[in-house]
């Protein structure tokens, strides 16, 4: 399944931060790339970041007619 | 009382560590903790807790779940189940112990991680007296000798909660019971015993004897 464009923000973030605190990178990158957040989104893109999603599925919806509002 | 329990913690692990094996990580951090802003916190090893007692070794880790990310820390924080010894003193609990300071007022007495007291007057059947020279507490009539560095059994009779953050409140034993005191003492009452024993045997058969008869 696809990643939302809200889920790859969130991963970028998160694994920016994660290589800015000193994790070890994954994938090689020339070494004019020095922003944690390039790198991260590299990673992203190889699709080698170790973090997975973990979705919500939505809630059901339920549909309250307007008649039972109505005062009796 | 000497015990080993299972504890379930969060643990945090610091992403310069993701390269490490995990769980070599993870006993490393419940041993001794982890830095943060120059100085280490954290770490069971050591640690006094007022239910557990004094944590003295995490033996193994018994589970490690996958870790999760909390926004805004790059870390990955990781339920875990492990093993650890602790001491914890009971009330009553009769306890092996060394001597390691004798003063006017009592010795000192260490068992396992914890020192506690004995006073004086709890030392012996006896009319008990300092000795300044030789720091030691002597008997009147019975000439026992209490020295640094004896081996003693010794009953804890009271503990006093301590304040949260600080060491062990103190604990207070005695030794004036049946088969406590320092180990020397001990054995000579067993001989004593011993020696009567017999004695009161015979006395009991002669009862029996005269049950019979009856």
């Amino acid at each position: 399944m696809k990643l939302t464009r809200f889920e790859k923000a969130k991963i970028v973030g998160a694994r920016a931060l994660q290589i800015s605190m000193g994790a070890p990178i994954l994938i090689k990158v020339p070494d004019d790339i020095i922003d944690p957040i390039d790198i991260a989104i590299k990673e992203l893109e190889a699709g080698v970041v170790p973090i997975t999603v973990r979705r919500k599925p939505p809630k059901k919806r339920e549909e309250i007619p307007m008649d039972r509002g109505k005062s009796k | 009382m000497y015990k080993t329990i299972k504890i379930e913690d969060v643990v945090r692990v610091p992403p310069h560590r993701f390269g490490e094996p995990l769980k070599e990580v993870i006993e490393d951090i419940l041993r001794h903790g982890y830095e943060y802003k120059g100085g280490v916190v954290g770490g069971y090893e050591g640690l006094l807790d007022r239910d557990l007692g004094v944590i003295l070794a995490v033996t193994d880790v018994e589970s490690i779940e996958e870790g999760r990310i909390i926004p805004n820390d790059g870390a990955s924080y990781h339920k875990t189940v492990f093993n650890a010894i602790v001491f914890k003193p009971e009330l009553h609990e009769v306890l092996d112990c060394e001597v390691v300071d004798v003063v006017e007022f009592g010795a000192f007495v260490r068992f396992g991680p914890i020192d506690g007291l004995v006073h004086v007057s709890q030392i012996a059947d006896d009319y008990i007296s300092y000795d300044e020279k030789r720091a030691a507490l002597i008997g009147k009539t019975t000439n026992k000798v209490l020295e640094v560095g004896d081996r003693v059994r010794a009953r804890i009779v009271a503990m006093s909660a301590s304040p949260e953050g600080q060491r062990e409140g103190k604990i207070n034993l005695t030794m004036r019971q049946a088969n406590l005191g320092k180990f020397e003492w001990i054995a000579e009452e067993k001989k004593k015993k011993e020696e009567k024993a017999p004695k009161e045997k015979k006395g009991e058969k002669k009862e029996k004897e005269v049950k019979d008869e009856a």
